[in-house]
Parts: structure tokens; C-alpha cells; sequence
């Protein structure tokens, strides 16, 4: 009987019922949008973050000081330790490898730069890098890495060396204050010293910018800068991007200090500390380093960004909560007469509470559904304006949301019911 | 001298419901008419089109030398607030307001708000010491007098009433229709709805319906008493 | 009377007015702390920013070599090329704005500590960690651009020096030498670590080059337009020499700051369309509760508009009272948000007020639409109540 109420109830005025339903359908449909897109932020945000470049360093363990101004390392090669090219591939293979976006190795050379001329010889840095690099990994898959990657925002005019070419690219401020200047095309030839017989030519193919010193050298592919150093597999200091996750807590503590489990939490999250940790691990002899600037800016940053959106999507919640639940009120006390007629015919304050109740509950789950559906296009559609691909929808929020409105709906009915209950139905029935 | 009202074949349809089928008949100044019938006569409707609350389909029904039935909504709107006085069976007081401001709606929807004469209307009803009270604190018959001071602040050529007594007990019943009576001796026209026949007695003619269409009209007791002209 | 009625009416339902009135001063308290917050989080995110240290580089023209290598061994010295200090110096406080955070000079050179070569930079070190927030240190900072017996050392030097807080260290250079103590030890995680720093007048004693420099940066808040634009300021200020904004930390400012913006404004968005959408839900509600009284007003002979004027009066009453207690509970709702994302308290912007009330007005008048349509209803229908 009590369905068949309910069931009877429901259908009879359905005006009344779509404006709840719609607040309903709204709110949820905000709801779900927000915190889609709040529960995506702190990935997508990350992600942006890498355009900053690499936040590891790696050197040798012992090593010389480096004599290192405005990025370029003016040691002699005969100077400080190396590292191995070979082992590269090991960064691939650890716990979170899928993290390590690029890595990029280094190996600064003094050189001597000549055109075939006397007059234009000079000193010059020559930088040994990768612009876009194979390494092999232990897997047998190929990882291809590079400034592409560590170092974006170094732009070329022209195009870059193709790797272990004789190739080059010359630093913009190099190439302005050169004696007749360099362009794209030409060759220059680098030698070890002025006295050396070995001298290697080199295509420039482009010119770089890179807004630091490294504007007045020469960047030539690894093997290259290798081959004139005599230090063939070998390279200076490593840069690596990774995908990390904002320090807290456990992660600013010392992981010898940590117990078994907090071991493992803190081994399985991507904080800087444990991948630098990881990389140290397969690199053995290296001294692996959160570049600062980078990583703790980074981190710091993405917890503001991230508080900032969780409190609007707080915010957005709770308004959506009020005016649901104000809407819901105001539509039950407008059935006031209902009430009072059903009260007058006998019904008890518990049956028709409960009928009004189960009533909201399945408009709540209606709306609610029908919001959810509406707020992943939403959130689709936002994660693409915002960042460039959309957002995808998380099905476990459809619970979520379904319970957020349940609540609400009933929380909001709750209180002006209560109030009806102690109605006097004759005033009601006499039509005041 | 014209009769106040005349109705001539006056129709009423709601969709295929005939309300009103061709009602024709007069009332002069200073009448007390009877409007009976059984539920579904039309009785409410035929009081709704005099007193411009509703329109009819087609006929004429002159109130005081104006045809309701050609008045647009801004007609009507002046014709209700000049000619017309309503008293209700449910009341319609507005809740939140007192007794004096119920009665001062109808002066402000009129022309403008005269505290004194509002006041001297509720004195006329009996209702002096209780200007203030709002309609929640006032008893059935208190409150259906306030709707007749409300019906005749503005000096209305007709006072109409759908089933006046309809919400009331015994005593309050006595006081209301002993006002009505009252108000009839001193000269003001009334048009009153009614199912019962002892109340019907009161008026100086009866006028029944049946069916929409009117069945009989009689000239009751209360008809023998003298007229004032 | 309109008064009388108007007050009446909105003390008589103050039950049902008061759901409304809630719906609409919830919506206008979001609203209201997002709007406040919208325009400080610019602000205070590009304040943020400025962990990323020096945006903006000021070097000799042509970017000619700075530095004498010759103590880098090997090298021939080449004779660097350097810029006034005094002049860029000038120039700088010319154009001095509250949006530079930090702002010093560097001259490097490659001195000699324990006969090994280690790169020394002579700056303002009073500046050094406004520069550098990132950096951290043991021991303390130098607080003072004059000190020069104390110098910083990264932490590389101090490990292969086998020194610390407190430490000596002497410092050679071309024959000149100069004794410190190591006040701090910092670590960067990158390139600092294996520098010394010491200020500029004990640097340019050493190094035998008074009043030049290599390097200037500074560290400004702002969006990229603004610093492009500072910087090309500085740039005509300073004509023969180069400056520029530092394009890794620039890019990447811009770009997420563009990011957090867009999210912040969708939000507000959403939130706006919900609240409004649900006042409207709410002022339909009760104007359908209005019937009654409409049609009784019509009975009594009272005219469309005045009836209708005194309901959009009613409402308007409303949309203000809410919007009003809105924006009350709006500015604190945006403290308590500031001070949960930023940490420190939010400005609360006054003008915000009559938007958000004049929002809010707007929505509820047109939620009260259907009282309109109550107009062409016959009072009859109205009255016999369904």
C-alpha cells in the first residue's frame, strides 16, 4: 500500500517535482564537473610543470669541483670524474620508470674553434649533449630522449644536429660576436687545442637560444664532444625530468628513519626523493640531486594550486548543497496542503513523511543520475579548454554523487517536514 | 427607473460543461436576492460573472447600466474595485495582514487609504476593539465581518456573497446574517448565494437554478417587508 | 500603503521567505568569495612564482665572454668583458617597482682555494636568498652587502674543502688573496653547489676589476606580458647592454598561470549558472504561492501592475536581503579560503558588493516571472483554489 502511495504521489503534479528535480540535476551535474576536474588537476598540473625542464641532477660521487658559469663546466677533460653513456638505459628499468619523462647527459669540452682561417680562431665550450637520442634499454625496447625533453624551452633556428653526426649548433650570442658571424650551412672546425692534429669539421645546421651562457658555445652531438676529449661512453652530469608528487609529510623524512611500511608507501610514490633514491640505486658511484629551483617550486606551487582548487570545489559543493536542499524545502512546503490532507484522511506523520522522503530520495537519484551524466560532459569539456585533452569521467563518483544528493535532497525536505507535522490540517482544508 | 442588474440569456461554458445555459432575469435597487440551487447549478458561476471575477460566452449581463461581459481586463479591474463588494465563503483575508489593513486593501486597490473610514466600517460591523488582530485571531464570524466592512468600504452598488455563512457555526451564523439584514435596511442591494432554505427565507426574492438554467423565481417572507427606494 | 503591504507581506511568510532568502545568500556567498578571491589569486600565485628565482637578466651586449678563465687552467685568458656596475645600478633604481622581489649584481671569477680551482661570485649577499628562495642553508645567511670577512660556500665546496659553518677559507686570485669564514653552506641541487659567494667589494679587491660586472638579475612578480614589458623597459633604460627575461622560468610561469586562471573562471562559471538556476527553482516556487493572494487582489478591484509591482517589490526585498548576507558571509568564507591556500588574509574588495547584490536581484526578479503570467489568470480560478 505504502508503494502504491508513493507510487500515487509521485506522478500526481509533476510541475512541482521538476523544479527540484532540475536543482537536482544542476547542482549534481556542478558537482560531478568539479570534482572530475579537481581529482585530475594535480596530474595535469604536474604534466605543465615539466615544461620548467629537468628537476634531477646526477654527477659522479667523487669528482673535482666543477668550474660551472651560466651552464657550461669549463674544466679541463683531463680533470674530475666521469660517468658511463652504457648505463643510461638502467633509468628505464626502475620501480618508477614510467615517471622518468627524459634524461639528458653532458660533457662540456674545451675547445678550439677555427673557420680554416687564422684570424677567426678562438677558444669556444664545446657542450656534448643528445638533442634526440636512442638508448637502448635492458628490456630491448628503445627510449628516445634529449634536451627535447629536459630542456624545452632551448629553441633553434635552423634544426638541430641529427644524432653522432658531424653536426653542430652554434649559441646565438657566439654566433653574433664571431668575426664575420656564422650561419647555417657553414662548417667549423673544432680541435682539441691550437696545437692539436686531430681537428674535427662540423656542419652548423642551426643556431640555438637558450637564455643562458650556453649562448656562447657550440652544441655538438655527445659522441662528437667524446671523440675530441678522448673520453669516448663517457659524459659529466646527467639531467633527468620525472613526474614527481608533491613532498608531504613522510616524504620530507629520512627513509632510513622510516618503518617497513612507511618504507614501502613512501618507495611506491613518486616523490623526488624516492625516484632520486631509485635512480641512485642503478647508477652506483652517482650523486643524484632535486634541482631546486625546479622541485621545490615545483612542489610548493602545485600544493597552492591544488588547496586552491579543492577549497572552490569545496565551495562549489556546498553552494550546490544549499540551493538543493533550499529548493527541495521550498517545494515541499509548498505541498503543505498535501500534507494536510493526507493528514486529514488519517495518514500518520510517519507515513507521510515517509512518503514524501522516499519521494525525494528518488528524484534525488534521478537527478543525481542524470547530473552525473551531464557533469562528465562537463568536466570533458573543461579538462579540454583547460588542458588541451579532456578530462575522462570516473565512474566511482557516480556513488558519490548519488549519496551527496540523496543527502541533501533529504536533509533539505527533512526540516520543513518536520515543521508540517505538527500542521493543523482544518486550516489547510478550508483554503487558507 | 432601470433595474441594478439585468441578466439577459447569459452562458457560461467550461470546455463541454454548460454552467450557465441562458439565464435571464432582473434585480432592482435595494433588493435581497436568493440565488439556490443543488451543487453544480451554477449558482457560483452566475455570482463570479455579476461580480466580474469571471467572463461569460455570450449574453449580456448589465450592472449599473455597464455590460460585464464587453469589459476588457482593465474594465473589469475598475468595475470590481467601484461597483462590487465580495464576501466569500472561505473569507480571503489576507493572513498577515490585521483586520484595519484588510479592510485599507481594498480602499488602496480602490483609490487611496482613509485609516478614520476603515476604522468607522469595522465599528459599524462590531468589530471596534478589534482593529488589530490579524484573521488568525479573530473567530469564523469575526472574520466574515471584516470581509463585509472590506466588501463596503468603497460604497459598492452591489454586494455579492457566495454561501456567506457556509464556514460558520450557529452563533456566528445569527450575527453575520443579522448584519446582512441590517445592511438591507438600509438600502444596499445583495446578491446572495445559498443552499439552505431557511437562510434562502431571509431575502425578498428567491431566484433557483438547475442545471445552469434558471428553474423558478419566488418572492419570499422576507419580500412582504417594505422596500426603502 | 505600498509600504504597509510591502512589510507585512514580508514579515507575514517569514518561514517560506526564509528558504528562499537562504538559497539566495548561499549562492551570493560563493559567488562573492570567488569573485574576491578570483582577483588575489593572481597576485598572490605570481607571488608564488617567484620560488623560481631570477626572471630577468641584464649582460654585456653581444654576450662577450664574462669570465677570465685563466685560472680554469688551460685556457688562454681572454679579457672579459664588463659591464658598469654603477650604471646598470642607476639605471635599475630609475625604474625601481614594488613587483621586484630581489635584484643583485654578480661578477665570476675562477679563484684558487687550497691551489684548486673553484668558481667565486662577488654579489649583494643581502640579496642572495630573496634571489634564491629555494635554496637551503646550514648555518646562517649574510645579511649585509658590505660584510667582507664572511662568505657562502655550496655544498660541494664545503665537501671538498672539508669545511663548514664556521670554517676558514682563503681565497687566491692573480697573486691578491683574501681570508674568509663560511657563514653558510647551501644546497641548490645544482650549479651553486660548487660556487663561493662573497659580496661584491671583496670580489672586485681580488679580482683587480673595480666597479665592473658580469651579470645582473633580478627576480619580478607578475604576469609574462608585465615582465616583457619591465624588461623592455630596462632595456631602453639601459641602452648597450642586453636584457632579457629568462625564457625557462618565464614560459613556464606563464603557461601555468594561464592554466590556473581558466580553471579558477570555469569554476566560478559553474557556480554562478548553479546558484542562479536555483534561486530561479526557489523565486518560481514562491511566486506560485503568491496565487492566492494575487487572486484576491484582483477580486478587490487591484490593478495588474500594482499588484505585480508589489510582488517584484517583494522579491527585489529579497534578492537584496540575500544578496546583502551573502556577500557578509562571502568575505569571510574567502578569508578562511585565502588563508587555507595562501596562508596569509585576503583584501576584501568592497566593490563586489553591489555586483553580487545587483546579480542576485537580477536572478530572483527573473525567477519571480510567473507571477506575470498570474495576470492573465481569472480571479475566480484563482480563488476557488487548487
Amino acid at each position: 500500500m505504502f508503494a502504491r502511495l508513493v507510487g500515487e504521489s509521485f506522478v500526481r503534479n509533476p510541475r512541482r517535482k521538476i523544479l527540484t528535480a532540475a536543482a537536482l540535476v544542476v547542482g549534481m551535474a556542478v558537482t560531478t564537473a568539479t570534482l572530475t576536474v579537481a581529482l585530475e588537476v594535480g596530474d595535469r598540473m604536474a604534466r605543465e610543470f615539466r615544461s620548467l625542464g629537468a628537476n634531477l641532477l646526477v654527477t659522479p660521487q667523487s669528482d673535482t669541483l666543477p668550474l660551472e658559469i651560466g651552464g657550461v663546466d669549463y674544466r679541463p677533460v683531463d680533470e674530475g670524474a666521469y660517468l658511463n653513456e652504457a648505463d643510461l638505459g638502467k633509468l628505464k628499468t626502475i620501480f618508477w620508470r614510467h615517471n622518468i619523462l627524459g634524461f639528458t647527459p653532458f660533457l662540456d669540452v674545451p675547445a678550439y674553434l677555427g673557420m680554416g682561417k687564422a684570424e677567426s680562431e678562438t677558444d669556444v665550450t664545446l657542450i656534448g649533449t643528445w638533442y634526440e637520442h636512442e638508448v637502448p634499454v635492458p628490456d630491448g625496447t628503445i627510449f628516445k630522449t634529449g634536451v627535447s625533453v629536459t630542456h624545452p624551452w632551448w629553441k633553434v633556428r635552423g634544426q638541430w644536429f641529427h644524432d653522432g653526426a658531424n653536426e653542430c649548433v652554434v649559441g646565438a650570442q657566439l654566433a653574433a660576436r664571431y668575426p664575420g658571424g656564422v650561419s647555417v650551412g657553414q662548417t667549423l672546425y673544432v680541435a682539441r687545442d691550437e696545437i692539436s692534429s686531430y681537428v674535427q669539421p662540423l656542419v652548423v645546421t642551426g643556431i640555438v637560444s637558450t637564455g643562458d651562457a650556453d649562448d656562447d658555445a657550440v652544441l655538438v652531438p655527445l659522441s662528437v664532444a667524446q671523440d675530441i676529449s678522448n673520453h669516448r661512453g663517457q659524459f659529466r652530469q646527467l639531467f633527468v625530468s620525472a613526474l614527481t608528487k608533491p613532498e608531504d609529510t613522510l616524504a620530507s623524512r629520512d627513509p632510513k628513519s622510516l618503518t617497513p611500511a612507511e618504507y614501502d608507501r613512501w618507495f611506491c610514490s613518486p616523490y623526488i626523493s624516492s625516484i632520486a633514491f631509485q635512480i641512485k640505486q642503478v647508477l652506483p658511484g652517482t650523486e643524484v640531486r632535486a634541482i631546486r629551483k625546479v622541485a621545490d617550486s615545483e612542489g610548493r606551487i602545485l600544493s597552492r594550486v591544488s588547496t586552491l582548487l579543492w577549497t572552490v570545489t569545496i565551495a562549489a559543493l556546498v553552494a550546490a548543497g544549499l540551493a538543493v536542499g533550499a529548493t527541495a524545502a521550498a517545494t515541499v512546503l509548498e505541498r503543505r496542503k498535501e500534507i494536510g490532507i493526507m493528514k486529514a484522511i488519517g495518514a500518520t506523520n510517519t507515513i507521510v513523511g515517509g512518503i514524501f522522503l522516499v519521494e525525494q530520495l528518488l528524484l534525488a537519484i534521478a537527478g543525481g543520475a542524470i547530473g552525473f551524466v551531464f557533469g562528465a560532459a562537463l568536466a570533458r569539456v573543461l579538462g579540454e579548454s583547460v588542458f588541451g585533452t579532456p578530462a575522462p569521467p570516473r565512474i566511482l563518483l557516480l556513488p558519490v554523487v548519488l549519496g551527496l544528493a540523496a543527502m541533501v535532497a533529504l536533509v533539505g525536505s527533512l526540516i520543513p517536514l518536520r515543521r508540517a507535522a505538527h500542521i493543523d490540517p482544518a486550516p489547510i482544508l478550508r483554503g487558507e | 427607473m432601470a433595474p441594478l442588474v439585468q441578466i439577459e440569456n447569459l452562458r457560461k461554458e467550461f470546455g463541454n460543461v454548460r454552467a450557465l445555459d441562458g439565464v435571464t432575469f432582473s434585480v432592482e435597487a435595494g433588493e435581497w436576492i436568493a440565488i439556490m440551487g443543488p451543487s453544480g447549478s451554477g449558482k457560483t458561476t452566475l455570482i463570479n460573472i455579476l461580480g466580474g471575477l469571471d467572463t461569460p460566452t455570450s449574453g449580456q449581463a448589465i450592472v449599473d447600466g455597464t455590460d460585464v461581459a464587453r469589459l476588457d481586463e482593465a474594465g473589469l479591474t475598475r468595475f470590481r474595485s467601484e461597483k462590487i463588494g465580495f464576501v466569500f465563503q472561505q473569507f480571503h483575508l489576507v493572513p498577515y495582514l490585521t483586520a484595519l489593513e484588510n479592510v485599507m486593501l481594498a480602499q488602496y486597490f480602490h483609490s487611496t487609504t482613509d485609516e478614520t473610514e476603515a476604522r468607522a466600517a469595522l465599528e459599524r460591523v462590531g468589530l471596534a476593539d478589534r482593529i488589530t488582530h490579524l484573521p488568525s485571531q479573530l473567530s469564523g464570524g469575526e472574520q466574515q465581518r471584516v470581509a463585509v466592512a472590506r466588501a463596503l468600504i468603497n460604497h459598492p452598488k452591489l454586494l455579492l456573497a457566495d454561501e456567506p455563512t457556509g464556514n460558520l457555526d450557529e452563533a456566528n451564523e445569527e450575527i453575520v446574517l443579522r448584519l446582512l439584514r441590517e445592511l438591507h435596511d438600509e438600502g444596499h442591494t445583495i446578491l446572495m448565494v445559498t443552499h439552505a432554505p431557511s437562510i434562502g427565507q431571509l431575502a425578498d426574492r428567491r431566484i433557483d437554478l438547475a442545471h445552469g438554467r434558471l428553474a423558478q423565481i419566488t418572492e419570499t417572507a422576507g419580500g412582504t417587508r417594505s422596500r426603502v427606494r | 500603503m505600498f509600504g504597509r503591504l510591502l512589510w507585512k507581506m514580508l514579515r507575514g511568510n517569514r518561514g517560506r521567505l526564509a528558504v528562499a532568502l537562504l538559497s539566495i545568500a548561499s549562492g551570493a556567498a560563493v559567488i562573492s568569495a570567488l569573485l574576491n578571491l578570483q582577483f588575489d589569486i593572481e597576485r598572490k600565485l605570481t607571488q608564488e612564482f617567484r620560488t623560481l628565482g631570477a626572471n630577468i637578466v641584464i649582460a654585456p651586449q653581444s654576450g662577450a665572454q664574462t669570465v677570465d678563465l685563466a685560472n680554469a687552467g688551460g685556457a688562454a685568458a681572454s679579457v672579459p668583458v664588463l659591464m658598469n656596475e654603477s650604471a646598470v645600478e642607476a639605471g635599475l633604481e630609475a625604474n625601481r617597482t614594488p613587483d621586484v622581489v630581489a635584484s643583485a649584481p654578480f661578477l665570476f671569477i675562477v679563484a684558487r682555494a687550497k691551489d684548486e680551482p673553484v668558481v667565486t661570485a662577488g654579489t649583494w649577499l643581502d640579496q642572495a636568498r630573496k634571489l634564491n628562495p629555494t635554496w637551503k642553508i646550514e648555518g646562517n645567511w649574510i645579511t649585509s652587502r658590505e660584510d667582507e670577512t664572511q662568505c657562502l660556500v655550496g655544498r660541494n665546496v664545503a665537501q671538498r674543502f672539508q669545511t663548514g659553518p664556521g670554517g676558514a677559507l682563503t681565497l687566491s686570485y692573480l697573486g691578491r688573496s683574501a681570508q674568509f669564514h663560511v657563514a653558510g653552506v647551501i644546497d641548490s641541487g645544482a650549479a651553486e653547489d660548487s660556487q663561493i659567494f662573497v659580496n661584491l667589494p671583496v670580489a672586485w679587491k681580488l679580482a683587480g676589476t673595480p666597479g665592473g660586472i658580469g651579470l645582473w638579475q633580478l627576480s619580478v612578480s607578475g604576469t609574462g606580458k608585465s615582465i616583457g614589458e619591465y624588461a623592455a623597459r630596462l632595456a631602453s633604460a639601459l641602452p648597450g647592454y642586453d636584457v632579457r627575461p629568462i625564457r625557462q622560468v618565464t614560459e613556464a610561469e606563464g603557461n601555468l598561470l594561464n592554466r590556473t586562471r581558466l580553471l579558477i573562471a570555469s569554476m566560478v562559471v559553474l557556480i554562478l549558472v548553479l546558484t542562479a538556476l536555483c534561486v530561479l527553482a526557489t523565486m518560481a516556487a514562491l511566486a506560485m504561492e503568491r496565487r492566492v493572494d494575487v487572486g484576491l487582489m484582483k477580486a478587490l478591484g487591484g490593478s495588474i501592475s500594482r499588484i505585480v509591482g508589489l510582488f517584484l517589490a517583494e522579491v527585489s526585498v529579497l534578492g537584496a536581503a540575500g544578496g546583502l548576507i551573502g556577500c557578509v558571509a562571502g568575505i569571510l568564507l574567502a578569508q578562511w579560503m585565502g588563508q587555507r591556500v595562501f596562508g596569509t588574509a585576503i583584501t576584501p574588495r568592497w566593490d563586489i558588493f553591489p555586483l553580487t547584490i545587483a546579480i542576485m536581484v537580477g536572478v530572483a526578479l527573473t525567477g519571480a516571472l510567473p507571477l506575470r503570467l498570474l495576470g492573465k489568470v481569472k480571479p475566480a480560478v484563482i480563488l476557488r483554489g487548487e
